[in-house]
C-alpha cells in the first residue's frame, strides 16, 4: 500500500495540471450546430501566417463574412503550434488553428487536441472523393479526421534546361539510374577537385533532399501494417539508401560537405539551384515563386521525380503534404468554426484565391481544374502529379516525426560511412524508432 | 579591516597599471581590436537592413543600393509604437517589481544572519535551474485558470514576486560590501530596513544598476514568453514579438527583420548610455551616515 | 529558526538592551517580511512546476490527456535505450565544460581592460556591451551569415591572410560548438558589466597598500583583485553554468539557419544539425516533449538534468567558497 499511495499523493500536487487537461474536452461528441443566421458570433483563428501570407489568408476570410455577415472573423498571425497547444490544454484555444506540422496530425487526431470533423463531414454531406487520396490520407489517422487539407504542397524535380541544352539532353530523366548518369554528366570540378556545379546533390537534408519527399519513388513505407518500423523489412528503403550511396561516393563525402556549406541558403536568392550551381534537385512546387521573385531569367523546367527503375510504373508519383485546418479541442463556437473550416476547404473560388496568394497546389479536384487557378508551364507539373493515382504521403502517426528524424540521423551516418553494415544498421534505426515510440501516449 | 573612507576623487587615478605611455598604447591597441571585433557583425546586421530583399543573403556585403525606407516600411507594417507602449510596460513593470522585492530578499540572504539561509541559498539556485521549456507547461495551466492569457501579467507578476537570477546577482554584490559599514550604523541604532536603505543601497549602486539593466533587457528581448502569454492578443504584442511578423511559411524577409531588429535594439542601446553612468557614480560613494 | 543579528563584536555593548527572546522574534519577523514576495514566488514558480514535471517523469503522458502511470520506465529508456540522449548529453557538458570557462574568463579579460582604460572608457564600454542587446535569434543569424564557409567575410578574411582552407564553422560537425561558444563570448557582454562593475568596487586602498609592498601586477591581481570580486565571479561561474546547460535557442536556430532552412523560432526541421553536433540535451527534451509529445519522457529528462545540474553547482559553490577563502564567508 506504501508503494501505491506515493503516486496517489504527487497526483493531488499535480492537480491543477491533470485537471485542466481533462475538462476542456467538452464538444468532443457530435457536431456543433451552425450558428442561426440572425445570430452574432465570433471566430478566431489562429495561423503561423505572417506578412504577405497572412494578407492572402485574410482576403480569403472576407470573403467567407460576405458569406456570413454574421460571423466574425479574427485572425492572429505568427501563432505557432506550440503556442497553440499550450492553449488547448489551459483551455484557451482558439475556434480555428491552422497548422503546418502535417508531421504531427497524427499526435492531434489521437490525443484529442484537434477534434474528430467526422459527425459535420457527415452532416453536412462533404464529398471528400474531391481530395486526392494522399491528401486524404494525411489529414486523417486511423480514420479519425481531425482535419482538412489547406493547399498542398507536391514535390517534383527541378531541372535546368541550360545545363541539359549544353550536354545534349533533351529531356528529363525518367528512372533514377538515368538521373544517376544525367547527374554524372552535368557535374563540372574545379581545378583543385571541389565541385563547381553538381548534376544531383545526394546529401540527406541538404534543401528538401529528405528521406519523406524521396522514399515514395522507391515505394518504401515508413510502417508496416501493425504500426511498427518498416525501415528495417521494406526492400525499398534498402535500395534508396544504396543509391544515395553511390552518388556520394561518386564526389567524395568532403567535396560535398565543401559545396553544401557553401550552397546558399534554400529560400533566398542565392539558391544553389536558382544560382545555376545544382542541375537537377527535388523541390515543392512553391520554389517556381521563388524562381520568378528572384531569378525570373533562369531556364528551368519541372517534372515528376524519377523513380526506381523496378518500379517504372509508379511514374508520375510524388510525395504530396501541406498545410491543415481544424477545430481545436475547447473552441468556443465550433458550430460557426466549422463552417468556416467548410467554407476555406471545400469552397473552389476560396481554394483557388488561396492557392494564387500562395503559391501552393490546391486540395480539391475542381479547384485544380479550375481554369482561374494561375498556373504556368511549371506549376502544372505539381497539379498533375497530385492527381496521380499514386500521389503519396507520409503516413499520419504519432511516431512519424522521431521516425523521420531518426532516419535522417541514420542516413548522414550512412553516407558518411560510418555504418559499416547497412542491413544491420537498418535493423537497429527500426528498433529505435519503434523503442522511442513506446514512450508516447498511445 | 577598517579603511580610511573619504578621498573618493582619487579613486580613478589610483587604478593599478601605472601611466607610462607604452601601457596607454598597449591597452587601447587591444580595446580597439575588442571593439573591431564586437562591432563587425552588428555592422553587417545594419547593412543587410539597408539592402533590397532580393540582395540580402546574396554574396554581397555591400548594399547595391541603399533602402533607407526598409525603416519606414517596418513601421508601416506593424503598429510599432502599440508595440513599444507594451514593451514599456513589461520591461518597465518588471524591472520596478524585482527591484522592490528581490533587493529586501538578497539582503536577507547576505547580510541578515538566521538559521536555514545557507539553505535558502541553496534553493534560489535550484530555482535557475529548471529548464524554462518544460515549467512553460504547468504555469501556462496556471495562468489560463487564472483568465490571465492574453494579457501581459502572466510576465510581469513573477518579477513582482522576487526573480532568483537578480536575488542571486544583488546577493553577490552584497557581499563584497565590508561588512563594517553595516555594523557601525547597527551600532548607531539603524533598524535593518534602514541598514539597507542607507548602507547597502548606495553602496551597491553599480550592482543593482547591473541588476535593473539585465532586468529591463531580458525582458525586452524575451521573444518566446510574449508569444505564450500574449500572441493571441495583438493589443498586447511586445516589440520583440513584432519581429517575428516578417516571417513566411518559406521564406523570411531578412533586410525588414534586421532592421526591425536595429530599431528594437535602439531603445536598449539608450537606456544603457543612461545606465552606464550609475557604474560610473557607483564607485565614488562617500562613506555612512545615519 | 534561530535568527542572531551579525555583528561585529565590539558592537555588542550598543544596541539598546532588548530582551533577548523578543530581539529573536523581532528579526525573524524582519528577515520574513524581507523574503515574503520571494517565498511566494518560489513555491509558486519553482516548486509547483517542479512537483507537477517530477510526478509526470513517472507516467506516460502526451500532455494533454490523463497520465498513465509507468514508474521508472522513462529513466530506464533515458539511461539505457537512447542514443540521440548520450550525444545531447555529450554536447551539453561539452558546452558546460568549454563555454564556462571561456566565458568567465573572457569577460573577465575584456572588463580588466575596460577598467584600465584612461580614456574613451564610455566609449569601449558600449562598444563591448552592444552585441548582448541583439535578441538572441537575430545574433545568431547574423553569426551563421558571417561564418558562412562560402561566401562569409570570416572565411573571405582568413583566406586573404593566407589559411587556405579555413573551417567550416556551423557546417562542419566538429567546428560547430566551437562557432556557438564564439557566438556566445562575442553577446557576453553582460557578465563583462557585472565583473567590471565588481572591479571598479574594490577599495582603492587596497591596491596602494599592496603597491607600497611592491606587490607586482600578477600579485596584486592574484591577491587584491581576486579575493575582492570572488562572489562576482562566483556569480559569473554559477551563471554561466546554468546558461551552458539550459542551452537552447542559439543551438536550435544556428543549426537550423546554417543547415540551409530558414526557419526560425522553434520550429526547426533540421534540429542538432550538422549530424546532431548542435543538438543539446534542453533541445532533445524539448523535441521529445513538444515535438513527439513524450511528455512523460521529457519530465524524465527535465528532472534528470535538474538533479545532475544541481548537484555539480552545489559542489561548484562550495568548492569556490573554500577556494576563495574570505571571499564569500565575509
Amino acid at each position: 500500500m506504501g508503494t501505491s499511495r506515493r503516486p496517489a499523493l504527487l497526483a493531488v500536487a499535480a492537480g491543477l495540471l491533470v485537471a485542466a487537461c481533462t475538462t476542456g474536452g467538452a464538444g468532443g461528441g457530435g457536431a456543433a450546430p451552425a450558428p442561426r443566421s440572425d445570430e452574432q458570433v465570433t471566430v478566431s483563428v489562429w495561423s503561423n501566417f505572417a506578412d504577405r501570407e497572412l494578407a492572402a489568408l485574410n482576403r480569403v476570410l472576407d470573403g467567407f463574412h460576405a458569406k456570413h455577415p454574421n460571423i466574425t472573423v479574427r485572425s492572429e498571425g505568427s501563432q505557432d503550434d506550440d503556442k497553440i497547444l499550450q492553449s488547448i490544454r489551459g483551455g484557451t484555444a482558439p475556434d480555428v488553428a491552422i497548422s503546418f506540422s502535417t508531421d504531427q496530425l497524427g499526435q492531434y487526431c489521437s490525443t484529442g487536441a484537434w477534434q474528430n470533423l467526422g459527425p459535420y463531414l457527415e452532416r453536412d454531406k462533404v464529398d471528400l472523393d474531391q481530395i486526392p487520396k494522399a491528401v486524404r490520407d494525411y489529414t486523417e489517422y486511423r480514420g479519425t479526421r481531425c482535419a482538412m487539407p489547406l493547399l498542398a504542397d507536391v514535390y517534383g524535380l527541378y531541372y535546368n534546361k541550360e545545363l541539359f541544352a549544353k550536354a545534349g539532353i533533351t529531356s528529363p530523366p525518367r528512372t533514377l539510374s538515368e538521373l544517376t548518369d544525367i547527374a554524372k554528366r552535368l557535374t563540372v570540378f574545379n581545378p583543385d577537385g571541389s565541385i563547381q556545379v553538381a548534376g544531383f546533390v545526394p546529401t540527406i537534408n541538404f534543401y528538401n533532399h529528405r528521406p519523406q519527399m524521396l522514399a515514395p519513388h522507391w515505394n518504401a513505407r515508413w510502417q508496416k501494417p501493425d504500426g511498427s518500423s518498416a525501415l528495417a523489412s521494406d526492400p525499398g528503403w534498402k535500395e534508396m539508401f544504396t543509391w544515395l550511396k553511390e552518388l556520394v561516393d561518386f564526389y567524395g563525402r568532403d567535396r560535398l560537405a565543401k559545396f553544401t556549406a557553401s550552397a546558399g541558403q534554400q529560400y533566398s536568392a542565392d539558391n544553389a539551384f536558382q544560382q545555376g550551381r545544382v542541375a537537377m534537385m527535388i523541390d515543392g512546387e512553391y520554389r517556381t515563386a521563388f524562381v520568378s521573385q528572384y531569378s525570373p531569367n533562369l531556364a528551368y523546367g519541372t517534372a515528376p521525380f524519377p523513380v526506381a527503375d523496378s518500379r517504372q510504373n509508379l511514374h508520375g508519383t510524388g510525395y504530396a503534404t501541406g498545410t491543415i485546418i481544424g477545430i481545436p479541442r475547447g473552441a468556443k463556437n465550433a458550430g460557426a468554426a466549422w463552417e468556416l473550416v467548410k467554407h476555406l476547404t471545400t469552397d473552389t473560388d476560396a481554394l483557388v484565391e488561396l492557392s494564387n496568394g500562395l503559391k501552393n497546389v490546391p486540395t480539391t479536384r475542381d479547384a485544380l481544374r479550375s481554369p482561374k487557378l494561375q498556373a504556368d508551364e511549371n506549376f502544372q507539373t505539381f497539379t498533375k502529379i497530385s492527381e496521380s493515382p499514386n500521389l503519396a504521403s507520409s503516413p499520419s502517426s504519432p511516431t512519424l516525426a522521431s521516425a523521420v528524424k531518426f532516419t535522417e540521423d541514420f542516413a548522414t551516418r550512412w553516407l558518411n560511412g560510418e555504418v559499416a553494415n547497412l542491413d544491420e544498421g537498418l535493423a537497429a534505426l527500426a528498433k529505435q524508432i519503434d523503442d522511442n515510440a513506446a514512450l508516447g501516449g498511445k | 579591516m577598517t579603511t580610511a573612507l573619504g578621498a573618493p576623487a582619487a579613486r580613478r587615478t589610483a587604478r593599478p597599471g601605472g601611466g607610462s605611455v607604452l601601457h596607454w598604447i598597449a591597452v587601447h591597441s587591444i580595446a580597439i581590436a575588442l571593439g573591431l571585433m564586437f562591432l563587425l557583425p552588428l555592422l553587417f546586421m545594419a547593412l543587410t537592413a539597408v539592402m533590397s530583399d532580393q540582395q540580402t543573403l546574396t554574396t554581397q556585403l555591400w548594399p547595391g543600393e541603399w533602402r533607407w525606407e526598409n525603416f519606414a516600411e517596418v513601421f508601416a507594417k506593424a503598429p510599432m509604437l502599440s508595440y513599444l507602449g507594451n514593451s514599456l510596460l513589461y520591461s518597465g513593470l518588471a524591472t520596478a517589481g524585482m527591484l522592490l522585492t528581490s533587493i529586501p530578499a538578497a539582503y536577507a540572504l547576505s547580510r541578515l544572519r538566521w538559521r536555514g539561509r545557507n539553505l535558502a541559498f541553496f534553493a534560489v539556485v535550484a530555482a535557475m535551474l529548471l529548464p524554462p521549456q518544460v515549467v512553460a507547461v504547468p504555469l501556462y495551466i496556471l495562468w489560463a485558470r487564472l483568465g490571465l492569457t492574453g494579457t501581459l501579467w502572466p510576465l510581469v507578476i513573477p518579477y513582482l514576486l522576487g526573480d532568483f537570477f537578480s536575488i542571486f546577482l544583488l546577493r553577490q554584490f552584497f557581499l563584497t560590501i565590508p561588512q563594517d559599514y553595516a555594523d557601525a550604523a547597527r551600532v548607531d541604532g539603524c533598524s535593518e530596513f534602514r541598514v539597507l536603505l542607507r548602507v547597502i543601497l548606495p553602496m551597491a549602486r553599480p550592482g543593482i544598476a547591473a541588476a535593473a539593466l539585465f532586468c529591463f533587457l531580458y525582458t525586452w528581448n524575451d521573444y518566446f514568453g510574449p508569444l505564450l502569454y500574449a500572441g493571441e492578443r495583438p493589443e498586447s504584442w511586445t516589440l520583440s514579438l513584432a519581429l517575428a511578423s516578417f516571417r513566411g511559411l518559406h521564406n523570411v524577409e531578412w533586410n525588414l527583420t534586421m532592421a526591425a531588429t536595429l530599431l528594437v535594439m535602439l531603445p536598449a542601446i539608450v537606456l544603457f548610455l543612461f545606465a552606464q553612468k550609475s557604474f560610473v557614480k557607483g564607485i565614488t560613494f562617500t562613506g555612512v551616515k545615519g | 529558526m534561530t535568527a542572531t543579528v551579525e555583528r561585529a563584536p565590539a558592537a555588542s555593548a550598543a544596541p539598546p538592551p532588548l530582551p533577548r527572546r523578543r530581539r529573536r522574534g523581532r528579526h525573524r519577523l524582519v528577515v520574513l517580511g524581507f523574503l515574503a514576495p520571494a517565498l511566494l514566488g518560489f513555491g509558486l514558480f519553482f516548486c509547483y512546476p517542479l512537483v507537477a514535471t517530477v510526478f509526470f517523469s513517472f507516467t506516460r503522458s502526451d500532455g494533454l490527456n490523463p497520465p498513465e502511470w509507468v514508474g521508472l520506465r522513462n529513466y530506464v529508456h533515458l539511461l539505457t535505450g537512447d542514443p540521440v540522449a548520450r550525444t545531447a548529453a555529450y554536447n551539453t557538458l561539452w558546452m558546460v565544460v568549454v563555454l564556462t570557462t571561456l566565458r568567465v574568463v573572457f569577460a573577465l579579460g575584456t572588463a580588466s581592460v575596460l577598467a584600465r582604460l584612461r580614456s574613451g572608457v564610455g566609449f569601449f564600454r558600449t562598444v563591448f556591451y552592444l552585441p548582448a542587446l541583439a535578441p538572441p535569434v537575430a545574433a545568431t543569424l547574423a553569426f551563421v551569415f558571417l561564418f558562412n564557409p562560402g561566401t562569409g567575410p570570416v572565411n573571405a578574411g582568413l583566406r586573404a591572410i593566407g589559411i587556405d582552407s579555413p573551417p567550416g564553422w556551423f557546417t562542419d560537425p566538429a567546428w560547430a560548438k566551437p562557432s556557438l561558444t564564439l557566438l556566445m563570448l562575442w553577446c557576453s557582454g553582460e557578465l563583462m558589466i557585472i565583473i567590471l562593475a565588481a572591479l571598479l568596487d574594490v577599495p582603492t586602498e587596497l591596491y596602494e597598500a599592496a603597491a607600497l609592498d611592491g606587490a607586482g601586477p600578477w600579485s596584486r591581481f592574484r591577491h587584491v583583485t581576486l579575493p575582492s570580486i570572488a562572489p562576482v565571479l562566483l556569480f559569473g561561474v554559477v551563471n554561466s553554468v546554468i546558461l551552458s546547460l539550459q542551452f537552447f535557442t542559439q543551438a536550435v536556430v544556428g543549426g537550423s539557419v546554417a543547415s540551409g532552412a530558414a526557419e526560425v523560432a522553434g520550429h526547426s526541421k533540421n534540429v542538432g544539425w550538422p549530424g546532431n553536433s548542435t543538438l543539446t540535451f534542453p533541445a532533445w527534451l524539448y523535441q521529445q516533449g513538444f515535438r513527439y509529445f513524450n511528455m512523460g519522457y521529457a519530465a524524465a529528462m527535465c528532472t534528470l538534468l535538474f538533479l545532475v545540474s544541481f548537484a555539480c553547482t552545489v559542489v561548484l559553490i562550495r568548492r569556490m567558497r573554500s577556494a576563495a577563502g574570505t571571499g564569500e564567508a565575509r
